[in-house]
């Protein structure tokens, strides 16, 4: 699984990455990444998801060849 | 005598730039003879903030979601107001102190309708677009920004 990250995320992750991990969910995607770095707990509970240019909820399947953009909370203007 | 007046066709103005706005060009192509408002929004860069000078801002954005957000958002103002004009744009990348971020135009025949539609793009991008900004400080540091801080 493809993870691009944007804006603060970088300060904790390589702004594009691959997990080998088997992950059915945006939860287990998160668990994932907060033990990979703790220090993006807070800042991941405040993420969006988003799969081929839509965001998701937590309900969705993840697959092992999907590309998952997490967007932190917006800050433009 | 009577006076005749010109119509540029109306802009298709890209949702996110990665090039300087061209805020007169944009609003040039914002007139319709039909409207008798039209309202100019231009988010800009401070040159302080929390205190700390700003040197400038570094935009980014998921921009096919964000793009898409925008489009979305300005159609649906159209039809809630029924706008003759409706245009928003932000910028991506490093924006100066005193350039525009985004801009939104909005034309409708009158004006509380250009208004009152102005400010919904505005706040809905702002909420719901993926774009952030960084602010470079003065004293060399920089911050991503965690929020919109909207009031």
């Amino acid at each position: 699984m493809k993870i691009h990250v944007y804006a603060k995320l970088k300060d904790y992750f390589q702004p594009e990455f691959e997990l080998l991990e088997t992950i059915g969910n945006t939860d287990e995607l998160r668990a994932v990444l907060v033990k990979m770095n703790g220090g993006a707990d807070e800042l991941l509970s405040s993420c969006r998801f988003a799969v081929e240019e839509g965001f998701i909820d937590k309900d969705f399947k993840l697959k092992a060849h999907d590309t998952v953009v997490i967007i932190p909370p917006s800050s433009g203007g | 005598m009577t006076q005749s007046s010109s119509y540029p066709p109306a802009v298709e103005a890209k949702a996110i730039s990665t090039e300087p706005l061209d805020i007169a060009g944009l609003l040039a192509g914002a007139h319709h003879p039909g409207a008798g408002a039209v309202v100019l929004f231009s988010g800009e860069v401070r040159n302080s903030n929390k205190g700390l000078a700003v040197n400038f801002l570094e935009y980014e954005a998921y921009i096919p979601l964000a793009t898409r957000l925008i489009s979305e958002i300005v159609e649906e103002a159209r039809r809630k107001w029924q706008l003759h004009i409706a245009i928003a744009q932000h910028r991506v990348g490093e924006v100066a102190v005193g350039d525009t971020a985004v801009v939104v135009i909005t034309a409708s025949a009158h004006r509380s309708e250009a208004y009152a539609a102005n400010r919904y793009i505005i706040d809905r991008i702002k909420h719901e677009a993926p774009i952030w900004k960084c602010e470079h400080y003065a004293d060399g540091s920089q911050e991503w920004g965690n929020n919109c801080n909207c009031k």
